[in-house]
């Protein structure tokens, strides 16, 4: 469903993707793991259009969008949640949550809102609420709700646990098994290997802009190289 | 102090901050939403000084129409300038420096640009409105009264634009976050240029309240973009409301010095100020408010 094709991407005279391919099919979770800096924002910025690539092919059933601005991805079914939530901090929740549908007709809108409303029903207190003064994890129930409202196929989330309590990370992915169940697939990134790949079909291990490993989520945690750097693991333990 | 010396007073700082206040509000408008601190800002006054002297006195249009003729050139002229000028820059990642020597330039291209054309002579445009307005033992010409009145409601029009229509929230996502915004779809390149007009309008309105009481000229905006400035810093960076505020106490200040001090120091006063409330309050006294 979502592809990118050898995708580079520059910031100045800095490479920071080299040659990137990734794919996401229809009703899966991918993960997208790897340390500090080592391009994970911008993958998913590339593919979403708010960071063009100097090379290279993103593709959504087909389409190419690598050339197009961003704000054709909602209409065509992809919505992002960015680092840090990201909300409109001096606009109310509902006016967060309204903007995610800014590409769709009113009445469609209405009939999503209510959807993800019933879906993540622990913002409805809040509606009204200032979105900058909620807590983080709070505000990350937002910014999945107005990702939502542009009712994508495919939901991309940068870093969605970043900074949030062991309970509400909990929250966050069972919301994320969720909205899956519903046929969303899901391209999200994180740092933590058990995190990212327990709970997603295929990943990515991606270390200074180039992806040096790919699999089954199970493939990924198994790996001798995920285990020994990143899951703190002996070989011979393994 | 007689209380009609205090009533005078006051309804001069007012008259006088209500222009601070409509220039200042702009520059801060697009400060908010596209993080540029346009220096050419008092040229887009300047040119609707051009506008209303071609439209109302060479052409010889009614008020009404040759100021409504005056805004829209100049929020024409305002978007063309942004999309030229200033949106292909901020395509790139270092910006912010050359958008800021890209407006100076501007600002000096389009001053010299006006004295080519319109030479060094300067104009004046007879007054709009006759008459004396005698509130009690105060009387104020009507011409000055209505920048006060006219001020308010275009200010009061931008504001119901910014905080009760689709567009206003638009240009609120994309002040409160640009790439949140373009992420949901809203285009936020348009609404940059969408803002820089609004901002042009208000600076014209400004330009054309004063025409009759100072002369058009290539630097009639020079001075008031000082002024601009100093509103917004005080208003706290990029806030609108704070920027009107800001404004009318700015005029109130000056005002009232003038009467403790000569009016030659009423600038001095102003930016003392202004550099007391950096020291105290550096991010503005009336900050968090706003677009
Ligand atoms: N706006 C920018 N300008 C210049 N360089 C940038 C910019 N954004 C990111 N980079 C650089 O690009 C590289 C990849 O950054 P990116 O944010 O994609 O990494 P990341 O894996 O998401 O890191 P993190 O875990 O910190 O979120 C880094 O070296 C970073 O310094
Ligand atoms: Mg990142």
């Amino acid at each position: 469903m979502l592809q990118l094709e050898r995708v580079n991407v520059h910031y100045g005279a800095t490479r920071v993707l080299w040659d990137v391919s990734m794919e996401v099919g229809a009703g899966e979770i991918v993960a997208i793991m790897g340390p500090n800096g080592s391009g994970k924002s911008t993958v998913l910025k590339a593919a979403m259009g708010l960071k063009k690539p100097s090379s290279g092919v993103v593709r959504l059933d087909g389409e190419e969008l690598q050339a197009r601005s961003a704000t054709v991805r909602p209409q065509r079914g992809m919505s992002i949640v960015l680092e840090r939530r990201r909300l409109f901090p001096r606009m109310s929740v509902e006016e967060n949550v309204m903007l995610g549908a800014y590409t769709r007709k009113t009445a469609e809108a209405r009939e999503t809102y209510r959807w993800v409303l019933d879906l993540l029903p622990e913002i409805k207190p809040h509606l009204n609420a200032t979105a900058g003064k909620l807590s983080g994890g709070q505000q990350q129930m937002v910014a999945i709700a107005r990702g939502l409202m542009a009712n994508p196929r495919v939901l991309l989330m940068d870093e969605p646990f970043l900074g949030l309590s062991p309970a509400m990370v909990k929250t966050v992915c069972s919301i994320m098994q969720m909205i899956n169940e519903r046929g969303v697939a899901i391209l999200f990134n994180e740092q933590n290997a058990k995190l990212s790949f327990a709970m997603s079909h295929r990943g990515y291990l991606l270390e200074s802009g180039r992806v040096v490993l790919s699999g089954s989520g199970e493939d990924m945690l198994d790996h001798p190289e995920v285990r020994r750097v990143y899951l703190g693991m002996r070989e011979e333990a393994a | 102090m007689s209380s009609t010396q205090f009533i005078e007073l006051v309804l001069n700082g007012l008259i006088t901050g209500s222009i601070y206040a409509l220039v200042g509000s702009g520059i801060a408008l697009v400060y908010g939403t596209t993080r540029v601190l346009n220096f050419a800002h008092g040229e887009l006054m300047m040119l609707a000084g051009y506008g209303v002297l071609l439209f109302s006195v060479t052409l010889g249009w009614p008020v009404l129409l040759a100021a409504l003729a005056t805004i829209l050139l100049v929020m024409l002229l305002g978007a063309i300038i942004q999309r030229v000028t200033i949106a292909p820059l901020m395509k790139r990642e270092d910006w912010a420096f050359n958008v800021v020597a890209v407006t100076i330039g501007l600002s000096i291209f389009l001053q010299s640009a006006a004295q080519l054309i319109w030479g060094e002579q300067f104009q004046g445009v007879p007054y709009f409105f006759s008459g004396v307005a005698v509130i009690g033992d105060v009387r104020m010409p009507w011409q000055r009264i209505a920048i006060l009145l006219v001020a308010l409601a275009v200010m009061g029009l931008c504001a119901l634009v910014l905080f009760r229509t689709r567009l206003g929230r638009i240009i609120r996502a994309t002040a409160q976050d640009a790439e949140a915004a373009l992420a949901v779809g809203i285009p936020s390149g348009l609404v940059h240029t969408a803002v820089f007009s609004i901002s042009a309008a208000l600076a014209g309105t400004g330009a054309i309240l004063l025409s009759p009481l100072v002369t058009v000229s290539p630097w009639m905006g020079a001075s008031y973009l000082l002024k601009g400035f100093a509103v917004v810093i005080l208003g706290g960076l990029g806030s609108f409301g704070g920027a009107v505020a800001a404004g009318f106490l700015l005029g109130l200040i000056e005002s009232f010095s003038v009467s403790f001090v000569s009016s030659e120091w009423s600038n001095v006063v102003a930016f003392v100020f202004l550099i007391a409330v950096i020291w105290v309050r550096p991010e503005g006294l009336f900050a968090g408010r706003g677009a």
